[in-house]
């Protein structure tokens, strides 16, 4: 297996002179089965280059799509609009997510392409769609890949997701909070609030459940929106630093770390700091870790030896 | 007067170094009055770019003024909306006037959707700190801003409307004229012509290249050739092609300019990102 970035940013698309390696467009990751199947993680505007690639490869047949989503923020559902595949009659595309209210899925979904944000209605678009429900904890197949999604801790909710095939595994973790300071619920938050009893134990169960899915996983993507510093002031927010991330994957044995999920404001010049101060935290913890940039492919699977 | 282009790309926000020069940010037009007063129009990612400039002035410390037009609200023309820094500042008083999108569903509806706490942490226009008004006008309705005179007129963009604006300030007229498709191009409507009348500067929506149009007609854009036709027939004095397609590379758009420039003695330029003009 492996995966590649197609949009590494938080937030909202950030085009110019300081993103142009990193790049500048948002939640998009694409996985690879050495079958060829793909599964596509988040749908934010990285979408339309990989739409662009996939409907390229499938010399513009009709072909069916598996799309699972963390959440249904902007920055992770703007691409679906533009993922040229759906205007090819015949393709079917699957969506999974997390029910966060009593709305159906579609509505929400298809609100986004309602006239007033979008030329085009869902309806009228000639790919058929179908909507499939997550739940944390409750795995399930898409043909080569095994797929168990994790709750994470984000306004009005978000789930991760550990992906096995070809026997390894990775896992998607983005967007959430840390587990310590901030329980996000359906309610804005102007800031920190106090944390009852029942929340400091609603959050240990959920990093409990986060620590125990990713052990033995090689490859975790995780949500690093915030350095320290910005943390500290934005900690209702909802976004992880790369320390808490690393905290995480050492406590579950992972092998590799990626960050991801890079906040619009943070420059070329920024994130390469960031990705060689936290290289050499990870190598003193034992964790390799890399930044993640638009185009980046990585095996999944610790390199076979040549026999 | 003077106009800066924070974002000029339409549909989708480009990034990467194809897009460098003209820039990859989705609209955003700021006009500034000799006096010092400011009108924006639009809200796509050009507007975050803004929103760090003014972060450093008046609206830092929420004692900032802000008038914001939007054209319609097809997401790349809000999109950077829950990103405007300004907004989050108490004391500022930030009015955004735009027309009904569709009849039934008004324009304070729309954006209280787009921050629905589905689609954005900030769960409700309420949440933003600033004084936030949120006014709807009926297209044809002049609209009196501080500094700035503004009319209006509504033009078939797809499935919906657009609002085209005339901004006069100063004793000078910037027509912008986005996301607008005519009968042909060689048939603008009248209200653009109406708009356009000796305007220093008409601001065109060139979506498509000239030789594109043919298949990507309904659409609710226009070619080049359309706002040099707007151009010459309302006797406007210079055209700025903009809402570049997210297809178009700054090569690409450089060919269109100069095939574009070479079919008209009005002087013609693409809308790039970057610094203030003089109108």
């Amino acid at each position: 297996m492996q995966i590649t970035f197609w949009g590494v940013r938080g937030s909202y698309p950030v085009p110019g002179a300081a993103t142009v390696r990193y790049g500048g467009q948002t939640s998009c990751v694409e996985a690879r089965a050495s079958s060829g199947e793909t599964v596509i993680v988040d749908a934010g505007t990285g979408m339309r280059s990989l739409g662009n690639k996939l409907l390229g490869e499938a010399n513009g047949e009709p072909r069916q799509y598996h799309v699972l989503l963390s959440h249904v923020h902007w920055d992770h559902i703007q691409g679906l609009p533009f993922f040229s595949p759906a205007y090819v009659p015949g393709t079917r595309i699957s969506i999974y997510a997390l029910l966060t209210a009593a709305n159906e899925l579609d509505q929400v979904i298809g609100g986004i392409t309602r006239h007033e944000f979008f030329p085009m209605p869902l309806e009228a678009v000639p790919a058929a769609f179908d909507f499939h429900q997550v739940e944390p904890g409750v795995d399930f197949v898409i043909g080569a890949f095994h797929v168990t999604p994790i709750a994470l801790n984000h306004p009005f909710g978000s789930v991760g997701y550990r992906i096995d095939a070809d026997g390894s595994s990775w896992a998607y973790v983005s967007d959430t909070a840390p587990f310590d300071q901030v329980l996000h619920k359906q309610h804005f938050l102007a800031g920190p609030e106090p944390l009852s009893p029942d929340d400091q134990v609603a959050l240990a169960a959920m990093r409990g459940a986060l620590v125990q899915r990713l052990k033995g996983v090689d490859t975790v993507v995780y949500d690093t929106h915030f350095l320290p510093e910005e943390y500290a002031r934005f900690p209702h927010y909802g976004h992880s630093t790369p320390d808490q991330a690393l905290d995480i994957c050492v406590e579950a044995g992972v092998r590799s770390l990626v960050l991801y999920h890079h906040a619009p404001a943070h420059s070329d010049d920024q994130m390469d700091q960031i990705a060689a101060s936290y290289l050499a935290k990870g190598a003193q913890r034992g964790i390799d870790v890399l930044t993640s940039f638009e185009g980046m492919t990585i095996p999944i699977g610790r390199p076979e030896k040549p026999a | 007067m003077k106009l800066r282009f924070w974002g000029v790309r339409g549909s989708f926000a480009m990034s990467g170094r194809d897009y460098l020069r003209y820039g990859g940010n989705t609209t955003s037009i700021e006009l500034v009055t000799a006096a010092g007063e400011r009108l924006l129009v639009d809200l796509g990612t050009g507007a975050t770019e803004l929103a760090k400039e003014l972060m450093t002035t008046e609206f830092g410390k929420g004692a900032g003024r802000l008038p914001i037009v939007l054209t319609h609200t097809h997401l790349d023309h809000i999109q950077g909306l829950p990103f405007f820094t300004p907004f989050f500042i108490k004391g500022n008083e930030i009015q955004i006037l735009g027309a009904d999108p569709i009849s039934g569903l008004s324009l304070e509806s729309t954006l209280q959707n787009q921050l629905s706490p589905y689609y954005s942490p900030l769960n409700g226009l309420e949440n933003l700190a600033a004084g936030v008004t949120i006014r709807s006008f009926v297209p044809g309705t002049s609209l009196s801003v501080p500094g700035f005179a503004v009319t209006t007129a509504a033009f078939p963009h797809g499935s919906m409307w657009t609002t085209g604006l005339r901004i006069a300030a100063d004793q000078k007229v910037v027509t912008v004229l986005t996301d607008v498709e005519y009968p042909s191009p060689d048939e603008p409507l009248p209200e653009a012509l109406a708009l356009a009348e000796d305007a220093d500067l008409l601001v065109h929506d060139a979506m498509h290249a000239d030789r594109d149009y043919e298949l990507r007609k309904g659409w609710g854009h226009s070619p080049a050739r359309a706002g040099v036709v707007v151009a010459e027939r309302a006797h406007a004095k210079r055209l700025a092609l903009f809402h570049h397609s997210p297809d178009a590379t700054d090569d690409m758009i450089d060919e269109v300019v100069a095939r574009t420039a070479a079919s008209t003695a009005v002087p013609v330029f693409a809308a790039a990102e970057g610094n203030y003009l003089d109108i």
